[in-house]
């Protein structure tokens, strides 16, 4: 269940990458970025 | 060292830091949050405690995934037709008896919140079901999103499944058994008032409209065929099964049930563009998302600079008299950082100070209380999804309609408490 | 309005480097909380691994250290066991004091000081705990000890489920307690690693058929179940004698029988699944309450803290609080506890008496401190 869930962390992270690049609002852009950090580290389990 | 010094003074200054953040600079509240967390932490002289910082968001990694996975199902039976076509159905149906349409609306938007847990899972469900027929019918739109958002409130509250009161019952080892009916007396009489006071008023007045008509064919253009239902059976199915039999059915949790459902969708007959109608919902959840990651910065510095204890110990300490109006007002402004928060951080010490009542009610009221957070801003989770679901941009402006049915869940919560041992007394 | 409000490509590639190095600035943080903790295990100790009893967890992040010294000597089998909760650090730091310093001359000793090591390399989110603790010992060095979470890590078991149910039972609890070891007992063969690590001491504890077990532990202040023992029914004569022994010499403790509805704890399981006399004990720890304000190390070695002063005045709390309840305290309260109950099997039943010798006694611990009874580290 882990390798799944970590699949699907990876999925969300795919496209919040793609919403970041797509944004026009640089603070939208910072709040994306602070979905993406723990994402990443759970997604390399990390933390 | 004084009782106020230095902590009460973070706190103004955390708090002051977010309102300045948030409203003069006008900054994402995910961004403001992170910004007061670092002004507290800079204060409390820790720095700019890196590690603190990012394990803070930690708390909130399965509720985005939930969030984010909950927000692409609900996208996907917007992009099918379905939502529509659905509402289109129950108000040529029911349209005749308002009184039943109301509570049946109200019943049908709890229903995922009592088998999730989750008021989000209730607004982006069921709640973004209904949404188009209560507006369909006359309901305002503010109070579409405030009944919504109560709804799912109490969804999260009924039985069976209830997450505050489990998180409570485990901070004092209190084990999740015989809260079935402690728990209905908390959430009925409150659902069946919103139903009566923000739906049916304006679904009486506004059944009979001949104007609709026309505005149905259009939504119904998408023919309801059992295809089109099969994400939605998939996703009852899929959470409904875990919970009724969880001894047998695999536990796949939230996030993979509602993917999977969403999946499904590509049998419903009807074509849709999949990574637009997934990117949208990431896109529309980010906000969201951003804000528990924020305020996870928050409460782990709270924490960190002894913040958390001045709260808690201030509520504590108020004179008994007073205990009540601390509950009742503690925990839900407390929810501004999730109902989940407010529960493990405030409704554990209440527990605790009101040991000798009959604990599975006392829990169960608190339980109800602390749902009221997911009212309150910045995540207000059940309250914002509610004005996103109608359209309305401005959260505040639906709040106000939740007001007065959020102060009787209060005064109702704060009721059983005080009478615990009575209803103790008739129920056992 | 903030000037540079405007979104990019560029903007958004230096936002996602800049997530990127804080990614692996705080990653490598959080890597080295996995580095196990060094200890020194006193003449006669043999070094094992729990998985020798179950082999299911080798391998596995859950598998941990089991120290056993055996006196040729016969008698009884006992087992002291920290570590189960990681935020609770006297439970650990007992253990280890008598790993270092126990010398068996009758009977059998056990020794788990790390019982779910999974935890102890992470710390739990929005507690803010401090992620280390120091000791200074007589010659000057300095040795530290990780202070962990209550929950297996994430990163090993992931995702909870939304209710976790325990096996033997069927009873629900909120999912997060699937990973608590303490919420885990009698164990799963195949279950999540929590469970299975559960099987695995069980195991032990059958195998090696141990006489007395104790599973130490610490609880916030608050809570009703403190400075107390907590005993299964087959245990709860003995209990029963080693409290009025305690109270005799001062040491006031609470005995509460272990409930029969609360499952999945090792005073329940334990004793319903084996001849084992098992025993919970809990200090009061002011670190890992709710009522606490500043949480760093200080608070954790020394439980000073104004909030539960405060707390204590308005009588919320279930201790004898004044103004702190530190470390030593609570490693000596655990000791004297643990060196009463070994007195007190002799008395019970002979042919399961043990002796251990050159373990501190309260009052030294209060007087020296838990460092004075840590030995140094050898050099590697």
């Amino acid at each position: 269940m882990t390798i799944i869930y970590r699949a699907i962390a990876l999925f969300i992270l795919v496209f919040v990458f793609r919403c970041m690049f797509r944004e026009k609002d640089f603070w939208k852009q910072v709040t994306a970025t602070m979905v993406v950090i723990p994402l990443i580290l759970r997604i390399l389990l990390i933390k | 060292m004084s009782w106020f010094w230095p902590e009460g003074f973070y706190t103004l200054a955390m708090i002051t830091a977010f309102g300045f953040g948030a409203f003069a600079l006008k900054l994402p509240i995910a961004v403001a949050m992170s910004f007061a967390a670092v002004t507290g932490s800079l204060l409390g002289g820790a720095g700019i405690p890196l590690r603190h910082l990012v394990e803070g968001m930690f708390g909130y990694i399965d509720t985005i995934l939930i969030i984010a996975t909950a927000m692409i199902f609900m996208k996907t039976i917007e992009a099918t037709g379905l939502l529509e076509s659905v509402a289109a159905w129950m108000i040529r149906k029911f349209r005749s008896f308002p009184a039943v349409l109301s509570l049946g609306i109200v019943f049908l938007i709890m229903v995922p919140g009592m088998i999730t847990g989750s008021s989000t899972a209730a607004v982006l469900t069921t709640g973004a079901l209904v949404a188009p027929v209560m507006i369909k019918l006359g309901v305002p739109t503010l109070q579409t999103a405030a009944a919504i958002a109560m709804s799912a409130i109490y969804g999260m509250i009924a039985p069976p499944i209830n997450l505050p009161a489990m998180i409570i019952g485990g901070g004092i080892d209190m084990p999740y058994v015989g809260f079935g009916i402690p728990l209905l007396i908390c959430t009925v009489p409150l659902a069946v008032f919103t139903a009566l006071w923000l739906v049916y008023p304006s679904l009486r007045k506004k059944s009979h409209d001949p104007a609709l008509e026309e505005e149905l064919s259009r939504m119904a253009r998408t023919p309801l065929t059992a295809r089109l239902f099969l994400p939605m059976a998939a996703l009852v199915v899929l959470l409904g099964g875990e919970r009724m039999f969880p001894e047998v059915w695999p536990s796949l949790g939230m996030p993979l049930s509602f993917l999977i459902a969403s999946a499904v969708g590509i049998f419903s007959g009807v074509k849709w563009n999949i990574p637009e109608t997934v990117n949208e919902a990431v896109n529309d959840a980010l906000p969201v998302m951003g804000i528990l990651m924020g305020v996870g910065m928050f409460i782990q510095i709270m924490t960190l600079i002894g913040v958390r204890g001045f709260v808690v110990v201030s509520a504590l300490a108020l004179p008994a008299w007073l205990l009540y109006v601390g509950i009742a007002t503690s925990m839900p402004l407390f929810g501004a950082v999730s109902a989940f928060g407010s529960a493990s951080v405030l409704g554990v010490p209440f527990l605790l100070a009101l040991l000798g009542r009959n604990e599975i009610l006392v829990g169960s009221a608190l339980s109800l209380i602390a749902g009221l957070g997911d009212l309150m801003p910045p995540t207000a989770l059940a309250g914002i999804f509610a004005a996103q679901v109608v359209g309305e941009k401005n959260y505040f402006r639906v709040l106000r309609y939740c007001l007065v049915p959020g102060l009787l869940t209060a005064v109702w919560g704060v009721a059983v408490i005080l009478g615990a041992q009575y209803i103790a007394g008739i129920l056992y | 309005m903030l000037s540079f409000n405007k979104g990019t490509r560029t903007s958004a590639a230096f936002l996602l480097a800049f997530a990127l190095v804080l990614a692996a600035f705080t990653g490598k943080n959080f890597l080295e909380m996995r580095r196990p903790d060094r200890v020194v295990p006193a003449p006669g100790f043999t070094s094992h691994m729990l998985s020798e009893w179950f082999p299911n967890i080798s391998g596995t992040p859950v598998d941990t250290p089991v120290f056993i010294q055996d006196s040729g000597v016969p008698g009884g089998s006992v087992l002291i066991m920290g570590g189960t909760h990681p935020n609770e650090p006297a439970a650990t730091m007992t253990a280890v004091i008598f790993l270092e310093r126990a010398t068996v001359s009758r009977g059998k000793l056990f020794v788990i000081p790390f019982a779910n090591m999974s935890a102890f390399g992470h710390n739990s989110p929005q507690e803010a705990s401090p992620q280390r603790m120091h000791f200074t010992l007589p010659d000057g060095s300095v040795r530290s000890f990780r202070y962990g979470s209550r929950a297996t890590n994430p990163v090993h078991q992931w995702p909870n489920p939304d209710i976790y149910i325990h096996e033997a039972s069927g009873q629900q609890l909120s999912g997060s307690e699937m990973a608590n070891l303490n919420r885990a007992h009698p164990g799963v063969e195949d279950g999540p690693l929590t469970q299975r690590l559960a099987k695995g001491l069980l195991e032990l504890l059958l195998r090696e058929e141990i006489d007395l077990a104790f599973d130490l532990h610490e609880a916030s202040p608050e809570y009703p179940v403190v400075n107390a023992i907590v005993a299964h029914e087959n245990s709860m004569m003995l209990a029963a004698m080693v409290t009025m022994e305690l109270e005799a010499q001062g040491v006031l403790i609470r005995l509460e029988p272990s409930p029969k509805n609360l499952r999945g704890l090792t005073h329940r399981e334990w004793g319903d699944a084996t001849s084992t006399m098992p025993i919970l004990m809990e200090t009061g720890n002011p670190s890992q309450g709710r009522l606490r304000g500043r949480t760093d190390e200080h608070l954790v070695m020394t439980g000073e803290d104004k909030f539960y002063a405060k707390a204590a005045q308005l009588g919320r709390l279930f201790i004898p609080y004044v103004n702190d309840q530190p470390m030593d305290l609570r490693v000596a309260r655990h000791t004297e506890s643990i060196l009463t109950f070994l007195e007190t099997l002799e008395f019970l039943d002979p042919e399961i008496a043990i002796t251990v010798e050159g373990v501190p006694s309260y009052g030294e611990i209060l007087e020296e401190g838990v460092g004075a009874f840590l030995s140094p580290v050898p050099d590697q």
